[in-house]
């Protein structure tokens, strides 16, 4: 992360210039607390104490309606026996799987392809990115019409080709890589915004330097072009990781978590316990669990790209 | 120059041709949902997707508008995401320039507590955000779905920090200097040099906003107050294979940001290259 460009007030001697310096301090941490005091207030009251409640509700047995009853530690213990949170976990890591490697090679492509100078290089990423503003709500009306054995697109597209579909969104081997690749096409064009911005980042001179020492394409790609995105592709891959864990628009129109359990994704398992079986203490305790598996990636990743970055560009 | 090698052996022309498949791919979905909307229910499953609506019919939109309140789903999607897109900007500016240029006690805890938020998954903050509003009595209000957003993200504060250490702290000192105070400061020097990366956490902003289904989902149960994607989910499980509802209604959805995406592109593309990822 950036260092902050705040230079400390050069020290200054003598009692009145120190006195004034002493008031100038004062007023700007009373101006900071009061430029910050909104954001503050809606950090502590809308995301630190819901954080401080889950824990809390995590230990209650509450249908939303009558007033919870403390149960102690019997959510975790029902929460550790559930085959269905185990599956839901496992359906969600098994969408990030599918979504994540793809999304990140295809943007990666498309980034070396727009970051050379081209005509209409401009235009292109506009037109990359645009998916990503779809409503993942409406979206999924759009792919279920697509995915549909009858009139959808995608099988007639594969039929001119001698291929029958599957019946996609009712198979359970088909279901997730459907959603996924909703996902990779929603969300290709805008990871590739932010690897391109990385990719421009990389002065020119490296190459230059490498051009003079014969390396060859492939070597300066492995060599210098990804070494040098490492900032980018961290920023990228822990927002999307983070984003995809928490999987829940697409399944609740495509598919509703079917069929059978097969995209019960762990968001989508937590609002079936909430906001349909009303059990809300469970709920809590399974958002802590998604919590926990989200800070453990995301840790691995920290730990993984401070290990492997050779140069220090904060 | 170092693109040399490359350019012999790939040439133009695949390159070319692939991003045009790509092109079309990215927006192939936003045509054809347009297209189908203006196909007659007649034609809209007898046809294929990519034959184009003629005749061109508005019947799909005059039976959604009279099944549905759609205007209503639209103008409370538009009152909710422009109340927190405003409040954001202000406040979010606000605190990323207290973070990025002021020297205060417990700054870089404070801005490292709002870092480490950024990873609690949305979730975990709904079911409390549900307790905390029933509380209030706020259920099925705007005020329920505008207070917990409106007062800035940790992600839009860290992305403006980003940005505003890119302005040079000369600009800044010259300013002090001439006797301007904070708030000056802020308004004539940092403001005017920080439209890209304003203009884009706005869209940003709008977009998630627009976009959100779960919250509105939880905290919403009457047609008085519900936005657009709780109102699309609904016809979704209402009309499930009614094509010519569904599809003029993803449609609606859809193109006001587009519209709002091709105003701000420039700045958007720019203000994330600029903004660095360090």
């Amino acid at each position: 992360m950036a260092k902050s460009l705040v230079a400390s007030a050069p020290k200054r001697g003598g009692g009145r210039r120190a006195d004034s310096r002493r008031r100038n301090h004062s007023r700007t941490t009373f101006e900071a607390y009061l430029l910050i005091a909104p954001s503050l207030f809606g950090f502590l009251a809308f995301l630190v104490a819901p954080v401080v409640i889950v824990f809390v509700l995590s230990l209650f047995s509450w249908n939303l309606i009558t007033s919870p009853q403390f149960v102690g530690l019997a959510n975790y213990r029902q929460m550790f026996g559930d085959s269905q949170t185990w599956h839901a976990l496992l359906n969600t890591v098994y969408y990030v799987v599918l979504n994540i490697p793809l999304q990140t090679v295809l943007a990666l492509l498309l980034a070396l392809a727009l970051n050379r100078k081209m005509r209409g290089s401009k235009f292109f990423r506009v037109i990359f990115v645009l998916p990503w503003m779809a409503m993942p709500v409406a979206l999924g009306v759009i792919w279920n019409w697509f995915f549909d054995p009858r009139s959808g697109i995608i099988d007639h597209v594969i039929s001119m080709f001698g291929f029958t579909g599957p019946n996609w969104l009712t198979s359970s081997t088909w279901a997730m890589p459907v959603i996924a690749s909703v996902n990779v096409w929603q969300y290709t064009g805008y990871t590739m915004l932010f690897l391109l911005a990385g990719l421009q980042a990389i002065p020119q001179t490296v190459y230059e330097a490498a051009a003079l020492d014969g390396v060859n394409a492939v070597q300066r790609f492995f060599r210098i072009t990804l070494p040098l995105l490492r900032p980018a592709m961290f920023f990228v891959l822990v927002t999307n990781v983070i984003g995809s864990f928490q999987q829940f628009d697409t399944v609740f129109v495509m598919t509703q978590g079917g069929p059978g359990q097969s995209t019960t994704t762990m968001n989508y398992y937590i609002y079936q316990q909430a906001f349909q079986l009303f059990h809300a203490g469970y709920a809590a305790t399974l958002s802590i669990l998604l919590f926990a598996v989200i800070l453990l990636v995301t840790f691995a990743q920290f730990r993984y790209f401070r290990k492997r970055t050779i140069y220090d560009f904060s | 120059m170092a693109t040399k090698p490359i350019r012999g052996r790939i040439s133009s022309t695949t390159i070319y041709l692939l991003l045009s498949v790509g092109g079309l791919i990215s927006i192939a979905p936003y045509l054809m949902t347009l297209n189908a909307a203006f196909k007659p229910q007649s034609t809209l499953l007898s046809t294929q997707a990519w034959t184009p609506a003629t005749p061109a019919t508005w019947s799909n939109f005059t039976q959604l508008w009279h099944q549905y309140d759609m205007s209503g789903f639209i103008v409370h999607a538009t009152i909710v995401a422009g109340a927190i897109t405003i409040g954001q900007l202000v406040f979010t500016t606000m605190a990323a320039y207290a973070f990025a240029r002021l020297d205060f006690p417990g700054r870089e805890p404070l801005f490292w507590a709002f870092i480490a938020m950024m990873m609690v998954p949305q979730i975990v903050t709904l079911i409390p955000l549900f307790l905390i509003m029933s509380h209030l009595n706020l259920i099925d209000t705007y005020r329920a779905l505008i207070l917990p957003y409106v007062f800035g993200t940790p992600y839009g504060i860290f992305l403006v920090r980003q940005f505003f250490q890119t302005i040079p702290a000369d600009l800044e000192a010259a300013a002090r200097i001439d006797g301007a105070g904070t708030w000056g400061i802020l308004r004539r020097i940092m403001l005017p040099l920080s439209k890209p990366i304003l203009a884009t956490l706005a869209t940003i902003t709008f977009v998630n906003t627009w976009n959100s289904l779960l919250w509105p989902l939880m905290a919403t149960s009457s047609e008085r107050d519900e936005v657009v994607t709780v109102g699309i989910a609904a016809l979704q499980g209402q009309f499930a294979s009614e094509l010519h509802i569904l599809l003029p209604a993803a449609a609606v959805a859809l193109l006001p940001l587009v519209a709002i995406f091709l105003v701000f592109q420039r700045h958007i593309v720019r203000s994330i290259a600029l903004t660095g990822l360090k």
